[in-house]
């Protein structure tokens, strides 16, 4: 077979219209993955009873499992758990109304609330105690110093490991295709299908992927700039 | 005035402090001696609760607290008057020299930003830095970033300020403008603990001198009577050692 350079073309602009369901997958996942992981973090950090051996435990078994397992995991698992509580409680609803890419939302925000656990909890470590001290020297609670001191920091420190996640969350979505949700990958497929240019159509979906990659990482060292800018010493 | 009753801490099986009492009077400036691992900075930390004394009670002004059985909001009204300056200035790092003096103004004293402001540019031209006002930390040198940590310790009027061991971390050519600084404020007559290895600066300023060894208060003095004329025989060693070429000590 030859390649088809023109259809590498063909199928970029028809794989475009996917581009909404990856981002919406990524931004979703991320967003609640970063408020899990966040919580995570600090429950772990604190020391909190109980939590924090449950926070533990759930970040050592995601980390310890594949992506596209707690999707599964979800996809099976969650209807069984919605549809006997909905049963017992005597609630109309039911797990067949809930759309496909929403165990892709649910399931993807878990894994990246484990892994983003772990970039706030090293960020949090990387704020020196002696600022913490500081902030509690003139009569600020612990919530303030951490609210006001040193979780802003914490978060300058992690915006490189963050931005690693987003790449990592947008090229996971791909992963979405198990339930059925056409992603920019499964919409690649679906376009080759009816002449098996399969080459060319993944092609194409590199090309997008990677381009949005660039996108997040111009846009992630931009914000590293701006938001870094107090540590860029001058005599000191 | 500050009142310390019988405080005493350990760090596991090790004692750190063995039922110190110390009595400060408003306006004062005591300055605290020691070897190291004699328990000085454990001392000052705990006036400010960064330390959790075992037992004993603090007092400043009018409020007074038993440290067995201290609860969350006698820890903040016992922070909120005093303030501490440290050794390694631990500046906010992501806030400019005004914005770490004006935070505690906006956040424990809910100031308008306004009036903050204002009090906070007055304190740092006071500092002598009325002109790093928008600097980061990052940008100041280590003498400087002290100053700034003096002006957000003066900026909630405390009762004491704590000062533990100021100048150690620096350069020895910015270590007059720190105590420069310190001088100032003495001379207005704010309290102070002083923890500090400047032998002459603390014969300056100190009205009173105090000399810690092994935990306790070995002996205490104005300043002629600890450097001129020691009493106990750990007092003579130590200013033997720190400062041997000092023609003032024995």
């Amino acid at each position: 077979m030859q390649l088809d350079p023109s259809f590498i073309w063909t199928a970029f602009w028809q794989i475009l219209r996917a581009i909404p369901t990856t981002l919406s997958i990524t931004a979703v996942s991320v967003l609640l993955g970063f408020a899990i992981g966040t919580v995570t973090a600090l429950v772990r950090l604190y020391r909190v009873p109980v939590l924090s051996q449950m926070a533990s435990a759930y970040v050592t078994f995601i980390r310890g499992t594949p992506m596209l397992t707690h999707l599964l995991l979800i996809y099976f698992g969650l209807p069984m758990l919605i549809d006997g509580l909905a049963e017992s409680l005597g609630w109309s609803f039911r797990s067949v109304s809930i759309p496909m890419i929403g165990f892709a939302y649910i399931s993807f925000s878990i894994t990246a609330g484990a892994y983003m656990s772990e970039v706030v909890r090293a960020g949090m470590q990387a704020v020196d105690r002696g600022q913490v001290e500081a902030a509690h020297s003139v009569g600020m609670t612990s919530f303030q110093a951490l609210r006001r001191i040193s979780f802003p920091q914490a978060l300058a420190a992690a915006l490189p490991n963050l931005a690693n996640s987003v790449i990592g969350m947008l090229h996971g979505s791909t992963l979405a295709f198990a339930v059925s949700v056409v992603d920019i990958n499964a919409q690649a497929q679906i376009v080759a299908s009816t002449n098996w240019k399969f080459f060319e159509a993944y092609l194409a979906a590199a090309l997008i992927f990677w381009g949005l990659t660039v996108l997040i990482e111009r846009a992630a060292a931009l914000i590293e700039k701006r938001v870094g800018a107090y540590n860029r010493g001058g005599v000191a | 005035m500050i009142e310390l009753k019988k405080i005493s801490k350990s760090f596991g099986r090790h004692r750190v402090l063995q039922d110190i009492s110390l009595s400060v009077k408003t306006g004062e400036v005591v300055v605290i001696l020691g070897p190291s691992g004699s328990g000085k900075t454990t001392l000052l930390r705990c006036v400010n609760y960064l330390e959790k004394p075992a037992s004993g009670e603090i007092a400043v002004g009018d409020f007074k607290m038993d440290c067995a059985q201290a609860k969350r909001g006698d820890i903040l009204r016992l922070r909120r008057k005093t303030a501490m300056v440290f050794q390694q200035y631990n500046l906010f790092r992501h806030k400019t020299a005004l914005e770490n003096v004006m935070e505690a103004l906006l956040v424990v004293k809910k100031m308008p930003a306004a009036e903050a402001r204002s009090r906070s540019v007055a304190l740092l031209e006071k500092v002598g830095l009325g002109g790093k006002l928008d600097e980061y930390p990052s940008r100041l040198s280590g003498g400087q970033q002290q100053r700034v940590g003096i002006a957000r310790a003066l900026a909630l009027e405390p009762e004491v300020i704590l000062f533990d061991e100021p100048t150690s971390a620096l350069d020895p050519e910015l270590v007059g403008e720190v105590l420069e600084v310190i001088r100032d404020i003495a001379r207005e007559g704010i309290t102070m603990i002083v923890v500090t290895h400047e032998m002459g600066f603390a014969r300056d300023v100190a009205n009173r001198v105090v000399f810690m060894d092994g935990g306790v208060v070995v002996e205490e003095g104005t300043p002629d009577d600890v450097f001129q004329h020691p009493k106990e025989e750990r007092t003579k060693q130590f200013l033997r050692r720190i400062t041997p070429e000092a023609n003032w000590v024995i």
